[in-house]
């Protein structure tokens, strides 16, 4: 499935996965943008440090739901139906409820064209969040 | 409102509520130019069809709306904006992805797994509108039904928890 919500977001900002939490170690760049080096899970200019390398990794596997928790994202993990559901960084969303910077958000309308929160910026915007039930 | 046109999207996975801390709606959020939120998770009406449940004057809100296009004057100093809404609990968190994987598993034909992770999702954030009476109708419930006045009462009992602000500006 598409990773990410929307053309500008991948599954570094929410993720469900399609996979069983144990995934190659080549594989972890496609499925949430990150990248394990030795310096530490890295994506693009940024990396966050792995105090216990066996913690996430074991035989050239990673463990998507401990790589979660190092991100400080929530997870749950469907071994059954083989799925990973991963939100976003608990910082980003702390950035809008503490420090009231807006995230960003991309969603489609009803005809599939999709839509940025950004693409408005520089103009005040008014979201609504609302439900017909 | 006539003359002013705005996208409608489908937020079908609620990427929002949990960006946001959203656990009701309407919520209304108001973002200035530069990305900073002015005014944080509010609960405000267009109308006043909810009046009756909910005691607020849509009419007082649209003002206070005018009064942030026009003049740029805001209900909140950033100080109390800033801790205006609670961040999610862990078990709110989860609920969010629970109801992600409930809605995925739907839409794939999985009706058991879909159940299993709706009722998680249910019990972790009981009161919270967007995970419960959101899954209704996905379960084939009725929204408006009995179930809806379940937890309504069971929401008031709470103490109508809200992540965010319930005010009218006077």
């Amino acid at each position: 499935m598409g990773k990410g919500y929307g053309p500008g977001m991948d599954a570094a900002d929410i993720a469900l996965l399609e996979t069983a939490p144990l995934v190659d170690i080549d594989a972890l760049p496609d499925l949430l943008g990150w990248t394990l080096k030795p310096e530490g899970l890295c994506r693009d200019d940024t990396c966050v440090i792995v105090p216990n390398r066996s913690s996430i990794e074991r035989d050239g596997k990673v463990d998507l739901a401990a790589v979660a928790g190092l991100l400080d994202r929530p997870v749950v993990v469907d071994e059954t139906a083989q799925l990973v559901a991963i939100g976003a960084s608990r910082e980003q969303r702390r950035s809008a409820v503490n420090d009231l910077r807006a995230p960003d958000f991309q969603l489609p309308d009803l005809d599939g064209t999709w839509h940025a929160l950004s693409d408005h910026r520089s103009k005040k915007r008014l979201l609504v969040a609302f439900s017909s039930w | 409102m006539d003359g002013i046109t705005y996208p409608v999207l489908l937020d079908k996975d609620h990427v929002v509520t949990e960006l946001y801390a959203i656990s009701n709606v309407p919520t209304v959020i108001l973002i200035d130019g530069d990305d900073t939120i002015v005014q944080p998770n509010w609960n405000a009406y267009a109308t006043d069809t909810f009046k009756e449940f909910t005691g607020i004057e849509s009419s007082n809100q649209l003002d206070a709306i005018r009064r942030w296009v026009i003049d740029g004057d805001v209900m909140m100093d950033a100080e109390a904006a800033r801790t205006a809404v609670g961040d999610l609990s862990a078990d709110e968190e989860a609920a969010r992805l629970h109801f992600r994987l409930a809605n995925h598993l739907r839409t794939n034909g999985d009706e058991v797994g879909s159940e299993r992770h709706f009722d998680r999702a249910c019990g972790l954030a009981p009161h919270d509108w967007t995970i419960r009476r959101a899954s209704m109708p996905l379960r084939g419930g009725d929204p408006f039904g009995a179930e809806f006045f379940e937890l309504y009462e069971e929401f008031n009992a709470a103490g109508r928890p809200y992540h965010g602000v319930i005010t009218e500006r006077p």
